[in-house]
């Protein structure tokens, strides 16, 4: 090794001096960002000692989902790799897409985000293609629904991330309330008897895409303007109905559990799992049958990919391993705030009786059978632009 | 008195002193407003922002309805909501200045609490309160009334209530401090020019009171077209306004031309409305009682 002006000083110091970026390779734009975020992090946790070093030799940054960031699955990762993570937490997919676009690829290394949105940044050239064969030994104990070739993860024949989490989306009842057995399509919704009875999460296309399965229409096909007309009208019967529109998990887990709603629509499991880990059994995520042939529920897979400009691309790859593992997997599954299968079948083995009572592991195979994968709809903003018509008109 | 008045924007000393203030206007205001207005202009394809000049946005504003329609509910609500803060701040404010000296203090400081409570958490404090099985239904069912006599969460009234409870306190404290600035030998001269106490109040009070009315008019106006977790969390999302189509444009369809040009729209209506109200007090004000 090269005798650089710094390597006569202890460990310590040479550690701050990379950490500052005024090591043999030099400061660029993303070293110094986070050297100063390093920097920024310190001095607010530490209050006043400015003088107090940067604890890690290494600084990530992570954009990811709530949950991805459990000090429980950072935390080891950080000690054995004696590494700082920042985190970026996203509160929608699209945003998080458009702040990469934005410039932030240059600053983040890892993303775990919706499947669609994981996979339009390989062409769009943010996220790096990966070799399978470097996650070999995380492969192994996937479920074979995920191995690769992963379709939905594909791009032009190239991998771009890893799957991670997954759940349906389907009907959201309480079962004290309602028989589950009427909630085998989406007829409910439109039920005079309903009115001001059902929820729909005001979570971009979610809501919408199951009534285009409810009126026949596959959204994810490329659609003309009559079918467009459809997914209009079924849209304006369903605000008929709706009593509330909710972004918050907790208003509509509260109106389910109090029984103000019957069912809440454009969501599922990632809405149900957390009140049944609290002992509501009661509260479940359906998928209905499949009309006319169209399977009518909707599956979503979270994805981590590595992002093309990181500058520790070996680290970046550790990140993601870890986050897949057994172990991190365990805890991924059973977060306070939701509660979500993964993809790592070895986690399987974790779980106690309640725990899978709680995930729905008995259904969620019942679900897959019967929904669509979710992916990016071609036609979404002109369905997003009706539901915003049709709102307005409906207020 | 003369000399500051000779002063104009010619004055070297005068443009030095304004320039940090100039600096920080262009800087932080008026940079932005451009950017944004040079942003309606763009075309967003597959998620993707393109710099291709282009009056597409504007196109699809001024010809789609519901922008519009939109728009006109938040200007309704707005008003309403002034008109409903100064119809309560007011005796509030007057009681306060007037009536209550030895307690507004305290009453001050209780006002304050609440108004540096964070709005969410009031917000959703109001929720619990109005829901079907909230405290509200319980309490008039515990005065024996039956069924769900409280039935407005999830309806523009509901709106309403929040908008006017997370804004009241700006009203209160604008008035309150113009009725306290209010010099009482006028009021006394009234009384001895042989003036009732209502034709005191109507013709010494109220008009020295108007810059504070005027004030909080202007200010919960401009918070009002600007809200958008009232009418999400108790409106029930149904009947949204100008700011949370302006956020589901920017964040849900990923379309920052249309929601710049949203946010340029919404701007445009509001100072305009703000110089209209100007306008009137402007015209009251000289026509007004000598």
């Amino acid at each position: 090794m090269s005798k650089s002006w710094y390597s006569d000083l202890p460990k310590y110091y040479q550690r701050q001096i990379a950490a500052m970026g005024l090591d043999d390779a030099g400061m660029s734009r993303r070293r110094m960002l986070k050297a100063a975020g390093a920097a920024a992090g310190v001095a607010a946790v530490s209050g006043l000692s400015f003088g107090k070093p940067a604890r890690a030799a290494t600084s990530m940054s992570y954009m990811c989902w709530e949950g991805y960031n459990d000090p429980r699955i950072i935390d080891p990762f950080n000690q054995v790799n004696d590494t700082d993570i920042a985190f970026d937490l996203i509160v929608d997919s699209p945003g998080g897409f458009a702040k990469l676009q934005a410039g932030a690829s240059r600053e983040v290394d890892l993303v775990s985000s919706d499947m669609p949105w994981i996979t339009r940044m390989g062409p769009a050239g943010i996220a790096m293609e990966l070799n399978p064969d470097d996650y070999a030994d995380v492969y192994a104990s996937f479920y074979d629904q995920f191995k690769p070739p992963f379709e939905p993860l594909l791009h032009d024949g190239k991998t771009i991330g890893v799957a991670t989490r997954w759940g349906w989306v389907g009907p959201c009842v309480n079962t004290d309330m309602t028989d589950p057995d009427e909630w085998k399509s989406y007829d409910p919704v439109f039920d005079a008897k309903n009115k001001d009875k059902v929820c729909v999460m005001d979570w971009g296309d979610w809501p919408i895409l199951p009534m285009a399965l409810h009126a026949g229409i596959d959204p994810y096909q490329e659609l003309d303007a009559a079918q467009l007309e459809e997914i209009r009208k079924v849209l304006r019967a369903m605000f008929k109905n709706t009593r509330t529109l909710v972004a918050d998990l907790t208003q509509a887990q509260k109106g389910l559990l109090d029984g103000s709603l019957v069912g809440c629509i454009g969501a599922g499991s990632y809405l149900t799992s957390a009140v049944r880990k609290q002992g509501h059994k009661n509260i479940v995520g359906l998928v209905p049958d499949p009309k006319n042939g169209l399977k009518q529920g909707i599956i979503w897979v979270e994805a981590t990919a590595i992002l093309k400009e990181t500058d520790q691309p070996e680290l970046a790859q550790k990140l993601l391993k870890h986050v897949v593992s057994k172990e991190s997997g365990h805890i991924l599954s059973l977060l306070d705030t939701t509660c979500n299968v993964v993809t790592n079948k070895a986690v399987e083995e974790l779980y106690t009786q309640e725990e899978k009572d709680i995930l729905q592991v008995d259904y969620m195979w019942h679900a897959w059978d019967n929904s669509q994968m979710h992916r990016i709809a071609p036609n979404i903003d002109e369905m997003l632009a009706i539901w915003q018509e049709e709102l307005a008109n409906a207020g | 008195m003369s000399a500051v008045i000779d002063r104009s924007w010619r004055d070297p000393e005068l443009l030095a002193k304004a320039l940090p203030a100039v600096l920080l206007q262009t800087t932080c205001f008026l940079a932005p407003l451009l950017m944004t207005i040079a942003l309606t202009f763009q075309r967003t394809r597959d998620f993707q922002l393109n710099w291709t000049w282009s009056l597409y946005t504007w196109t699809d504003v001024f010809t789609k309805p519901h922008y519009w329609t939109i728009l006109g509910h938040t200007l309704f609500m707005a008003i309403l909501c002034v008109a409903l803060c100064l119809a309560i701040a007011f005796p509030v404010a007057y009681a306060l200045a007037t009536r209550l000296r030895s307690f507004q203090n305290h009453v001050k400081v209780l006002i304050t609490f609440a108004f540096l409570t964070d709005a969410t958490l009031k917000t959703f404090g109001w929720v619990l309160f109005l829901d079907k099985n909230g405290a509200a239904n319980y309490l008039a069912q515990g005065l024996g009334f039956e069924g769900e006599l409280v039935n407005i969460l999830f309806t523009d009234w509901a709106t309403m209530l929040g908008m006017v409870y997370n804004l009241l306190a700006f009203a209160i404290f604008t008035i309150y401090l113009s009725i306290d600035e209010i010099d009482r030998s006028l009021i006394l001269a009234a009384y001895d020019a042989g003036a009732s106490k209502f034709r005191a109040f109507w013709e010494v009070t109220l008009p020295l009171a108007r810059p504070g009315i005027w004030a909080g008019a202007v200010l919960i106006f401009l918070l009002a077209v600007g809200v958008f977790l009232e009418p999400k969390v108790l409106g029930g999302g149904k009947s949204p306004m100008s700011a949370e189509l302006i956020r589901q444009t920017f964040e849900t369809r990923v379309n920052w031309p249309l929601g710049a040009a949203l946010t340029m729209v919404l701007m445009t209506v509001a100072v305009f409305v703000v110089l209209l109200f100007n306008r009137v007090y402007s015209l009251k004000r000289h026509m007004g009682p000598a």
